[in-house]
């Protein structure tokens, strides 16, 4: 197995509206790959494929070396997928709950799996309390742990953080750093930037499309930069693409004059960028 | 599948537990009925009606009713909370989950089964022996827990609560027209006394009126028996791990 996930021209319709159009991924193991976009741009779609939970109409997927579709009881043996509901069971408490999913993998040792997730999830002291009693967060959390509990090689997760406190979610991220250095390999989806900036690569999504896919550094360096130089009593203003390279020839032009008083330099960031593609990408379908 | 259906089965009798009020209703509800029809019969003062005939058979609709429409509710309401599609992503087959769902609510229909069969008994002054009794108890028993599996089938049709309404009557008026407790079937014309063996109450009120001598046919509930493993397979068949 060459990729963890690899998909090739996936084509996916609800009726006239094609909510997939000719994606192309590849994912290697141990990557944290995340997935971008706002509402509608086939996030979830291309999730739900990834873990055989929806058919799609054309093209090509890999999960594990497995097809979601027609392998699906050899995939999910070593998958975790986290819905973007939490998907529990209200009536039940948080260690039923992961009990109950834990269960369907017949582990061993379920009950010392429990409680090791319970203590990262900082659910111990209301594992017994019924979850419909929990907030969004918490509910997330024991979703995350019905996720974890059997140890999958190939996480799937869909907005797993919204809704979580940013301590917790610096914990997440440890850990599924953590987990990314033992092999597993993760595919996030989120609206917030500042998450992809975890992750090893990222998929900018609209409208089923997917605009641009590279790490988070080379995307930034897509970004323009504001560039203000002092010089006695007038503001040179100019926006630079490619700025670590435009930057000394501008530069180059004013030499070392000592007229020049104050240089600065304003990047955009990830979600400038993102949202410049998305933009682009707007205009260019209008 | 065995472990996972018990898996299944367990959880939903936790969740039973927990939710008391569903509980109470589900068992008091078929009691309040079965006082109603009592209450019916009685102020009834026809010679022409002869309560016996009908209130075992009665019984056995009530319970098929409230044993289809939970079940569908239930279902459905698994696939709304996106519950159904994480366990089957989870491993969960669609064998463990129709097999848990079967367990744990034929023990809720067992339940329902006895409370209605002895209200009746006791109300109505009910004077069969108790091999009789038994007989009649194990096939509203079957009816109830093919309702089940009848619930699970027409949940698979239903994306949303709100389109379980139409299904309510498609199956339980059926049901009650093509029974025979309304009119016998022979005297129905012949295509329309066909459509009586897709009504499962049809084979339950058979065997039911032959258990009681009357004009019925006891060995109804094989065809009640076939009638519950069509439902089952095509329940397994019809329920989509991928939409």
């Amino acid at each position: 197995m060459d990729n963890a996930v690899q998909v090739a021209g996936l084509v996916k319709r609800y009726g006239k509206l094609e909510a997939l159009k000719n994606i192309h991924l590849r994912i290697a193991p141990g990557e944290i790959f995340g997935l971008v976009g706002a509402n509608g741009a086939g996030k979830s779609t291309l999730i739900q494929i990834l873990v055989g939970a929806l058919r799609y109409d054309q093209g090509q997927v890999s999960v594990l070396g497995f097809e979601p579709l027609k392998q699906a009881r050899l995939l999910r043996r070593d998958l975790g997928y986290m819905p973007q509901s939490p998907a529990l069971y209200e009536d039940l408490s948080s260690r039923e709950n992961i009990r109950f999913f834990g269960r369907a993998h017949r582990l061993p040792d379920l009950e010392k799996r429990l409680d090791e997730v319970l203590d990262f999830m900082q659910l111990r002291d209301r594992q017994n309390e019924p979850v419909h009693t929990f907030s969004g967060g918490m509910k997330q959390r024991v979703s995350l742990a019905c996720t974890l509990i059997h140890r999958p090689k190939l996480l799937l997760l869909d907005e797993a953080t919204a809704g979580v406190d940013p301590k917790l979610r610096e914990a997440f991220w440890a850990h599924f750093h953590e987990l990314a250095a033992q092999g597993v390999t993760i595919l996030f989806s989120t609206h917030q930037m500042d998450e992809a900036l975890h992750c090893s690569r990222v998929a900018v999504m609209r409208q089923g499309v997917v605009l641009a896919c590279d790490t988070p550094r080379n995307l930034l360096m897509r970004g323009r930069a504001q560039v203000k130089i002092w010089r006695g009593d007038t503001v040179l203003d100019e926006r630079l693409d490619d700025y670590p390279r435009t930057l000394p020839l501008l530069l180059q032009q004013h030499g070392l004059d000592p007229a020049v008083s104050r240089i600065e330099v304003i990047e955009e960031t990830l979600e400038d960028v993102v949202l410049n593609l998305i933009n682009a990408g707007e205009d260019s379908h209008v | 599948m065995f472990d996972q259906m018990l898996a299944v089965a367990w959880r939903v009798l936790r969740q039973l537990a927990r939710d008391r009020r569903f509980l109470g209703l589900s068992l008091f509800v078929p009691l309040l009925i079965t006082y109603m029809l009592y209450v019916f019969f009685e102020g009834v003062k026809n010679p022409f009606v002869k309560p016996r005939e009908f209130i075992l058979p009665m019984g056995a609709f009530m319970v098929h009713f409230i044993t289809y429409l939970l079940c569908t509710i239930v279902l459905v309401r698994e696939r709304t909370a996106h519950t159904l599609a994480r366990m089957f992503v989870n491993g969960y087959t669609r064998g463990s989950v129709i097999g848990g769902y079967m367990l744990s609510y034929s023990l809720l229909a067992t339940l329902q089964t006895l409370i209605v069969l002895v209200a009746l008994y006791g109300l109505f002054k009910l004077d069969y022996d108790w091999q009789t009794l038994l007989a009649i108890y194990g096939v509203t028993w079957l009816l109830a827990v093919i309702s089940i599996a009848l619930g699970i089938l027409v949940s698979n049709f239903a994306r949303n609560e709100g389109q379980i309404f139409p299904f309510v009557p498609l199956v339980t008026l059926p049901s009650l027209f093509f029974s025979g407790l309304i009119v016998p079937v022979s005297s129905l014309p012949q295509w329309m006394g066909a459509l009586a063996y897709i009504a499962p109450l049809y084979y339950a009120t058979e065997a039911i009126r032959g258990l009681t001598g009357q004009k019925g046919d006891v060995s109804q509930w094989a065809g009640l028996l076939i009638y519950g493993a069509i439902v089952f397979v095509l329940a397994t068949f019809t329920l989509r791990e991928q939409e």
